[in-house]
């Protein structure tokens, strides 16, 4: 079942109705097109706005009240999705050009010939039909980019934002999506008078990998209450995630557990960049890997941590490897080594300074080169 | 990314090139799997020539290798340049798929 299309003729000659009624009668009958009559400008105007049905228009040049160019200037006013082919005196190429100029999508000349008349109307119903389709597609897709805003509201939201006030502990956290809706998450919490911070990157991005990535924070942020080894909650994440995996999606991260008191620093690293420290007197090392995989794709991993204590002005960095696979123009990477530069000698003030670093640095680095994954970075510091 | 790819016997070897990243990650598994035949028992990934692999293509690998393992086939890849070897090695992903230095020792493998 084909949806009829409603034409609208324009002619101030009455004959043309029953002429119309006979030469289409087909097309009538098997309900493809349906008429309508106005029999000027202004009577067409009317039958337009009384009736949004109507989806084309055939309309004569000469007529009383108000002529067919003065028309085809209105049409767009009372619909702009509607199409208009005009009828015209045979040669007459000046008012055919103003016409097509005042946006007629084609011209049929007197005497109408029904066999042109009936190609030009369905050609314009065609080309009518495609537009409305590239029409609904663009709204389809600007609801799905309405959609795809809302989740990078979400996941940014969930980003914490205001650092554990805690004696003795700075944390700055950032992180800067790619696309629209990035696969890369931070946190940090307080856990009695411990602070828990996580860096991590889902493989992929777009809307699988922010989904991932939730029930990644959320498993992570309940199985560090109350438990003190590092390790212990990494063996936990996995065990929940890689349980009923079918989308093969995994995280990378690190899991670090820190005592503001001491200055002790145990961390676990799930298949993750190692860990940066920046001591106060500006030299920087690696920090060592731990034993373990990204988390989500085998079952019984064995996780280990490792602890490092923090002296007073020591800073250390996680970051994703949006930092360190950051591109410029010429295709380089960003690197370990230019990271380490950030840092050397130059030991940084303040947690929130470090991080001001690292995104600055890579930033220059990376000039008017696109942007192709997220890049989070997390900086701890012991005042 | 590009491809080739030898057959003998019940043995597939498959050359990659390029870079794998979330934008190709997709086109890369079934270009991949395109290339299985039916006959195919052991399949063996050369990415001698792969520049780069994010994330996203780590996943997809996984992807190939927990299907082959269901058909009890084997996967392996091999000839991983150093940085695309930190790739596996920091991922934990070399625990996971087999790893060999070259094609002749994946085929011994």
């Amino acid at each position: 079942m084909t949806d009829t299309y409603k034409i609208l003729v324009v002619d101030d000659e009455p004959d043309l109705e029953p002429l119309i009624l006979q030469r289409m009668r087909r097309q009538i009958r098997s309900n493809e097109y349906e008429f309508v009559f106005a029999r000027d400008g202004l009577d067409a105007l009317e039958k337009l706005n009384a009736d949004s049905t109507i989806d084309m228009v055939l309309s004569d040049i000469n007529m009383p009240k108000m002529d067919g160019l003065t028309l085809l200037q209105q049409l767009p006013d009372v619909d702009p999705n509607l199409r208009a082919v005009i009828v015209s005196a045979y040669g007459d190429m000046d008012n055919i050009r103003t016409a097509m100029n005042r946006g007629a999508f084609d011209f049929v000349t007197k005497p109408i010939d029904f066999d042109d008349l009936k190609i030009t109307i369905s050609r314009t119903l065609e080309h009518l039909a495609e537009w409305r389709e590239a029409l609904s597609s663009r709204d389809q897709l600007v609801a799905l980019q309405n959609e795809l805003s809302i989740a990078s509201q979400l996941q940014q939201s969930i980003l914490p934002n205001i650092p554990p006030v805690t004696e003795g502990c700075e944390v700055s956290a950032n992180m800067e999506p790619a696309r629209n809706v990035g696969g890369d998450f931070y946190d940090y919490f307080k856990l009695d008078n411990h602070v828990g911070l996580v860096v991590a990157d889902v493989s992929d991005k777009g809307i699988p990998a922010s989904m991932f990535m939730m029930s990644s924070r959320t498993a992570l942020k309940g199985a560090a209450i109350g438990v003190r080894e590092p390790k212990m909650v990494l063996t936990e994440v996995n065990n929940q995630l890689q349980q009923d995996n079918p989308t093969f999606m995994f995280v990378t991260l690190i899991y670090a557990l820190f005592d503001p008191d001491t200055g002790l620093l145990t961390y676990s690293i799930a298949g993750h960049d190692p860990p940066l420290l920046v001591s106060a007197s500006g030299t920087v090392t690696e920090l060592p890997l731990t034993k373990g995989i990204a988390v989500g794709i085998a079952a019984d991993v064995v996780y280990t941590q490792e602890s490092v204590t923090l002296n007073p002005g020591d800073t250390v960095v996680l970051y994703t490897d949006g930092v360190t696979e950051a591109m410029n123009a010429d295709n380089q990477q960003f690197g370990m080594g230019r990271l380490a530069e950030v840092f050397e000698g130059n030991p940084p003030e303040s947690a929130t300074a470090a991080n001001e670093a690292v995104f600055e640095y890579v930033r220059n680095f990376a000039g008017d080169a696109p942007q192709s994954d997220d890049i989070t970075c997390l900086s701890l510091r012991r005042p | 990314m590009e491809f080739s790819h030898d057959r003998s016997g019940d043995t597939l070897v498959v050359n990659a090139s390029g870079r794998v990243d979330g934008s190709n990650a997709s086109d890369f598994l079934e270009s991949l799997q395109g290339m299985f035949d039916p006959g195919d028992q052991r399949i063996i990934l050369d990415l001698g020539g792969l520049e780069y692999i994010s994330s996203a293509g780590l996943r997809v690998l996984l992807m190939a290798a927990q299907n082959l393992d269901k058909q009890n086939k084997s996967f392996s890849i091999c000839s991983l340049t150093e940085a695309v070897g930190d790739v596996f090695r920091i991922s934990g992903f070399d625990q996971i798929i087999n790893v060999f230095p070259s094609v002749e020792d994946a085929k011994q493998g």
